[in-house]
């Protein structure tokens, strides 16, 4: 999977690089408008990180272009402004997906992923770990083909914990991507979630894939 | 105390002590004056006596009129000064004493001397100077009163363009970004307020304007470096030797850094709705959006073992911008579920009366006027960024919808009125 870093704060396009090549994809970067110009033409991305304000040129440019060649790259905006109307025109220009700064790297790496998966979309809307698959396109979960039953909130739980499987995830990180950002705080109601998910889980035979690590967070691993 | 008032304060006091001062003035001089021409009266008479002796030799017969007594004394004193006297005859008819001048001097008669004393009444004189005084006191007064009268009317339409300005000064919101209608006049003053007045509420609009510009690109210019650090600590996380102390400073350094990243998109979306950038206005179901944003919450309200209670009038719509009233909602929804106890409950309201939000809690430490303001919280609420409410005030505020927020009965309640 080849993704495109466009975003000219040198520390921030490495952080995800570094976060997104351990999930396994291969990223290039580019620092400004040109030079994205340039790798949008001659590469064909999975998916292209966007920032809109670049120094040298309106990001929204980038998206004309690649809509303008018939490219079929997965856009997710990111951007500074959380405006509505940056996000109305990126979405309306054909970008998938929008995300404010500041934003954690697992929210990232998920909405990544899900735009990925429209993208491929033939046949390949089942996630499979192990026992445990998941049909993304009728939201349905199965332990060794024995249907689980999951509230919407657990079953986006565990779609989070599957797309950054291995890696460590705040608990502000998942309230954030299940609640929005304004529950704020405290966040030990996620255990009652995480508790929920894995009772179910575990109820089917499942292993308990869901490992609570240094208390600040959960790893989903095997 | 009113221009006016304090200018009459002074005016009326003044006027009035000149007018006493010059109308007894106005009186000893018209006294004397005509005194004056009683004496001349009085010498004429004299001389006319003189004359009548020079001329027959004998004395003109003494004479006793009402208005007029002439007699004759004999005495002997071949030496006396002419002498003008007041002196109060008692008249028996009418039964009161007359004021009456009096002239005293010596005349001779065929060697004999005689003091001739010729009385003339005043009262008439007296009369005259009192009536005279009186029409004059009565025509100042009745000049004082419509002076004043007339005072009242012309000033304050005089005073209706400095009015008009500061009726407009005071209806002046900056934030609402009304312009003032300042009424032309000829008065020079005045124009020179309204002038003022203009220029400064240009400047005014202007700075504000650029201040809030500067605060909306401060903002925006945060959430990069924000980005930064809170992406670092999540990778820093990754790690797979941490020791616990370790994990404690990266979670307060993580901490730190969400909290100022709510904070600052707080301000931000105080300083957007303040900017006017979410102006369109549209008549949205606010039913519909008040149901489906509580459905979301119910898992969440729920893993904190919060019940909510709903009574939900069916297609309640009002004019408001979609986006402003899912963060109106959210922040009163939100603010009730985290401002609660494992056990509590919440209950929401939407009817004629508006929309209702009470939940269980804690009572407030600081008074329930301040909580709407920017950054004041109940220090109970530790992880509070303390905007939430002041975020629901600024919306309200826009769209003069009437909210307030008490502590009764051991409950929160957060009341909006949509007039």
């Amino acid at each position: 999977m080849k993704i495109l870093i466009i975003e000219d704060e040198k520390a921030l396009s490495e952080s995800i690089a570094e976060y997104l090549a351990k999930q396994e994809y291969h990223c290039d970067i580019a620092e400004n408008f040109h030079d994205a110009i340039r790798k949008v033409e001659y590469n064909d991305y999975d998916c292209v990180l966007l920032d809109i304000t670049l120094p040298d040129g309106d990001g929204l440019k980038i998206l004309e272009q690649l809509k303008e060649d018939k490219k079929t790259d997965g856009v997710l905006i990111i951007s500074a402004k959380n405006s509505l109307d940056d996000k109305i025109r990126g979405l309306n220009l054909g970008a998938d997906d929008y995300l404010p700064k500041p934003f954690h790297l697992s929210e990232l790496n998920a909405r990544i992923a899900a735009i990925i998966r429209r993208k491929n979309f033939d046949g390949k809307s089942i996630i499979q770990f192990n026992n445990l698959s998941i049909d993304t396109q009728s939201k349905m979960v199965t332990v060794a083909n024995n249907p689980v039953e999951l509230t919407k909130k657990e079953y986006e739980l565990l779609l989070y914990f599957i797309s950054n499987k291995k890696r460590l995830v705040s608990k502000e990180a998942i309230a954030e991507h299940l609640w929005g950002n304004d529950v704020g705080g405290n966040f030990d109601f996620i255990y009652t979630h995480i508790k929920n998910l894995r009772k179910k889980l575990m109820d089917k035979g499942e292993v308990d894939y869901i490992k609570s690590v240094y208390g600040m967070g959960y790893k989903f691993s095997d | 105390m009113k221009l006016i008032a304090k200018y009459n304060r002074v005016n009326i006091p003044i006027t009035i002590g000149i007018l006493l001062i010059s109308s007894i003035a106005y009186y000893f001089i018209l006294h004397i004056v005509l005194l004056n021409q009683v004496d001349n009266d009085l010498q004429i008479e004299k001389q006319e006596i003189i004359h009548y002796v020079n001329e027959k030799g004998i004395l003109q017969e003494a004479s006793n009129y009402k208005d007029q007594q002439i007699e004759f004394t004999p005495t002997s004193l071949t030496h006396f000064e002419t002498k003008l006297t007041n002196e109060n005859i008692y008249n028996k008819i009418e039964d009161e004493s007359e004021p009456f001048r009096r002239i005293d001097f010596l005349i001779k008669e065929n060697g004999n001397y005689y003091i001739a004393t010729i009385n003339k009444s005043v009262q008439e004189t007296e009369d005259i100077v009192r009536l005279i005084l009186m029409i004059t006191l009565l025509v100042i007064a009745v000049l004082l009163l419509i002076l004043f009268i007339t005072n009242r009317f012309v000033l304050s339409k005089l005073w209706k363009p400095f009015n008009n300005t500061l009726e407009q000064l005071k209806q002046f919101n900056l934030s609402a970004k009304n312009k003032i209608l300042l009424q032309p006049t000829d008065v020079d003053e005045f124009k020179e307020l309204n002038a003022t007045t203009f220029l400064m509420i240009q400047k005014v609009s202007s700075d504000y304007e650029s201040l809030k510009r500067f605060t909306e690109n401060a903002s925006h210019e945060i959430q990069t470096p924000l980005a930064i650090i809170k992406n670092k600590i999540e990778l820093l996380l990754q790690s797979e030797n941490l020791d616990g102390a370790q994990i404690n400073v990266i979670q307060s350094l993580n901490d730190a850094a969400s909290r100022l990243s709510r904070m600052n998109q707080s301000l931000l979306l105080l300083t957007k709705i303040e900017n006017s950038q979410f102006d369109n206005t549209e008549r949205i179901n606010f039913s519909f959006i008040l149901t489906r944003y509580i459905e979301n919450l119910e898992e969440l309200a729920s893993a904190k073992d919060i019940t909510i209670v709903k009574n939900i009038a069916n297609d309640f719509f009002i004019d408001l911008n979609e986006s402003l009233a899912e963060i109106l909602i959210s922040n009163v929804v939100v603010n009730a579920i985290k401002h609660n106890y494992p056990g509590g409950n919440i209950k929401i309201d939407l009817g004629a009366n508006g929309l209702s939000v009470s939940n269980t809690g804690t009572a407030p430490k600081i008074k329930t006027s301040e909580l709407f303001e920017r950054f004041k919280k109940d220090s109970a609420s530790g992880d509070s960024i303390g905007l939430g409410l002041s975020i629901v005030k600024t919306i309200c505020d826009k769209y003069d919808f009437d909210v307030s927020y008490n502590f009764i009965e051991e409950r929160h309640v957060v009341k909006i009125a949509f007039i």
